[in-house]
């Protein structure tokens, strides 16, 4: 390939390590190496969603049948827990859970028009029997975590007489975690058949690091910024967060954050050694450290914590430990490494 | 826009001056097709995150910048006037009538009821009826909106495209037939971006009458995922379709395919070149003057020249964010970057960055 004829002045790009080229430190490392290991971690956070999906639809089934208010909580315990298996693999936006829309079936954000609340509504409104069938052919704003969080969590609809243990409102939590627990077999399935695929392929390399660019960059900017008020309106609105019926919009950026330490640094942290990057690395996982350690202090509904401006800087203090991360992760490990995210080649069109 | 894009505009706008600099000759080469404008008219991101339309002269500076209050996508200049139309980003809810020569603009046109634009449009030869790919969006069908410039950009009529997921339309050289990048993906505004059959899609090279709205032709790619946005036409009626393919990212499918005297062929310029190109074009452009085709890929940051006629190809390079084309007069091409770069490609040479500006080209000029 020919390169561009670049005047000195303009050539204002890192020396990039191209993925595929030999690494510097360790001539012996294989990129497969790498993706071996993303494969092996990756693999044990879906089979954890996996495992508590099912607990969450047989807790869900439990309670169903014999109501109350202790097997509720259990239920929001197990809600919770397999929510936040979720965010652990939240990052991994390409394979298997792309297949089907199975990332969006998990969890169907943002909503800005509330669609959650209004399907859930429509479904309940009359007594038809809800089906597996009424949950396949409902759309993603109905298949996934959002909407058993509106049956567990929300409100105004905990105060109706259409709310839990009502059958009905039984019928769709039951068929919802059943759909969850059934998508999360299929993740973990697919991805451990993936392997070879996936291992294989030069380009999973590139793949795998953009996708924790951009989990790490939404996590930034939609689900911290944004309902801090820190991008658009300047308002703060912790609709604007995502789980925020259940108060785990920020437990869940935890999730993230240790996603990224156990199924993504790893192997990352390796290659950028390899490509002698050893500050970058130990920079990144620094400041992945120290937005982690701001829990469990943390773990409390972001609501409370926008109106209040003596706690709101304890979520500013974790923002800008994630800010930090993004930069290091995004910007200069991304051009080391030759990788670019840009205006167009993540437009999709 | 993302945080990320903007820091990333911000630091270039920063490292750099915000004039354009040079590099190998000082002014933009022009156009191949001597009719229209011969500055560039594109939509772009600005470093502090707002969007424009903004058109570089042939002196290389910029000669207008538009604000508008969503990103912008790609236009098409109205013959035998000085406007140009450039359409909001899918999901489009309007386009701009903007005068080329000024970038004041003369109208904002919104979609109609339940419909988007998806970026693209097109006039008549005459210049007067402007032709829009949309979707009707609950049923999630494709239709070509057309409008009368000469009314105020009335509309006047819908075709229907009896598929999903329109995307670029041009104008045939018989200056009667339209021809159609049919994507196949099905979308809808409460849910975004979020392509919704990708099972189920089915993607096609669509021509239709553009007086009577009847579907001439429909050419399927040889695999359902293979979603066909881009299309281009040389001026002896070869018709190129590029796609973005929605499979796996291991698969390596061929990207572009050749209508030509009532085939429909895929031309595979190999495993090594599809996958430097992700599995996804975002621009082709048949050069008028020669045998040969450019595509670009933001996704690969890649962009490339093929011969038309062995599908070799004839040259390559590395290219950040590229996504649009054009055919320069003389042969050679030039290629747009979300970078702000202008880049000038040909056959037997190498790619020369011709100028920098601090913007985001969006990705297509015109």
């Amino acid at each position: 390939m020919k390169q561009l004829t670049i005047s000195v002045c303009l050539a204002s790009t890192l020396a990039a390590a191209p993925l595929m080229a030999a690494d510097a430190n360790n001539p012996e490392a294989q990129p497969a190496d790498y993706r071996a290991q993303w494969h092996s971690d990756i693999l044990t956070g879906y089979q954890n969603l996996e495992a508590r999906s099912q607990t969450l639809a047989a807790q869900a089934e439990t309670y169903c049948k014999t109501p109350s208010s202790e097997g509720f909580e259990q239920t929001q315990r197990a809600w919770r827990d397999a929510f936040l298996a979720w965010q652990r693999v939240r990052f991994v936006n390409f394979g298997p859970v792309k297949r089907g829309n199975l990332d969006w079936q998990f969890q169907f954000w943002p909503d800005s028009k509330n669609l959650v609340a209004r399907k859930a509504k429509f479904l309940l409104k009359g007594n038809t029997a809800i089906t597996p069938e009424t949950i396949t052919e409902s759309g993603v704003a109905v298949q996934g975590f959002p909407m058993a969080e509106y049956l567990l969590y929300d409100q105004d609809f905990n105060k109706s007489d259409k709310a839990l243990p009502a059958e009905h409102a039984c019928q769709l939590l039951i068929r919802v975690t059943d759909h969850i627990a059934n998508n999360g077999e299929t993740v973990a399935n697919a991805w451990g058949d993936f392997q070879k695929n996936y291992v294989e392929n030069d380009q999973y390399t590139d793949l795998t690091i953009r996708a924790a660019m951009a989990g790490i960059e939404l996590l930034e900017e939609r689900r911290l910024a944004q309902p801090m008020g820190l991008r658009g309106t300047g308002k703060r609105s912790v609709y604007s967060a995502d789980a925020w019926r259940s108060g785990a919009s920020l437990i869940a950026a935890d999730a993230t954050i240790q996603g990224l330490q156990q199924q993504f640094m790893p192997a990352f942290s390796r290659l950028l050694k390899d490509h002698e990057q050893a500050d970058l690395a130990r920079r990144i996982a620094e400041q992945l450290d120290e937005a982690h350690a701001k829990f469990p202090e943390l773990d409390r509904p972001m609501g409370p914590l926008l109106t209040n401006d003596e706690e709101f800087r304890a979520m500013q203090s974790l923002y800008v430990h994630v800010s930090q991360a993004n930069v290091l992760l995004s910007d200069q490990a991304a051009a080391a490494l030759g990788i670019v995210r840009g205006f167009n080649s993540t437009d999709g069109d | 826009m993302p945080e990320l894009t903007r820091r990333r505009l911000m630091k270039a706008a920063l490292a750099g001056s915000a004039a354009i600099t040079f590099s190998g000759c000082s002014v933009l080469p022009g156009r191949a097709n001597p009719h229209g404008p011969q500055h560039y008219t594109g939509a772009i991101g600005l470093p502090d995150g707002r969007f424009a339309v903004g058109a570089v002269a042939p002196d290389g500076s910029l000669l207008w910048q538009s604000p508008v209050s969503t990103r912008c996508h790609s236009g098409c200049n109205r013959p035998k006037t000085a406007e140009v139309v450039f359409f909001e980003r899918r999901p489009g809810w309007a386009f701009y009538v903007l005068n080329s020569k000024t970038g004041v603009r003369l109208h904002r046109i919104e979609a109609a009821e339940g419909e988007h634009f998806v970026g693209h449009g097109i006039f008549s030869p005459d210049g007067r009826f402007l032709y829009a790919p949309a979707n009707r969006y609950e049923p999630g069908e494709g239709i070509v909106a057309v409008y009368d410039s000469q009314r105020s950009y009335q509309r006047v009529n819908t075709f229907e495209l009896n598929g999903i997921g329109a995307h670029q339309i041009i104008l045939h050289p018989d200056g009667q037939t339209l021809i159609v990048g049919l994507g196949g993906i099905l979308t809808h505004p409460d849910y975004g971006r979020i392509k919704l059959n990708l099972d189920t899609m089915e993607p096609a090279l669509v021509l239709m009458d553009r007086h009577s709205g009847q579907i001439l032709g429909r050419f399927r790619p040889s695999r359902h995922q293979l979603s066909t946005r881009h299309v281009d036409v040389a001026p002896d009626g070869s018709i190129y379709a590029a796609y973005q393919y929605q499979g796996p990212a291991h698969h390596l499918p061929p990207l572009v395919a050749r209508y030509r005297n009532g085939h429909y062929e895929e031309i595979d310029l190999g495993v090594s070149v599809h996958q430097e190109l992700g599995n996804y074009i975002a621009s082709i452009v048949a050069h008028p003057e020669n045998d040969l085709v450019a595509i670009a890929s933001p996704v690969g940051g890649t962009a490339l020249i093929f011969n038309s006629r062995t599908g070799e190809v004839a040259e390559k390079a590395s290219i950040e964010d590229c996504a649009g084309v054009e055919a320069l007069a003389g042969g050679d091409f030039m290629v747009s970057s979300g970078r702000g770069k202008l880049i000038r490609m040909g056959k037997g040479r190498p790619a020369i960055e011709i100028a920098t500006l601090p913007v985001s080209w969006d990705h297509h000029l015109v």
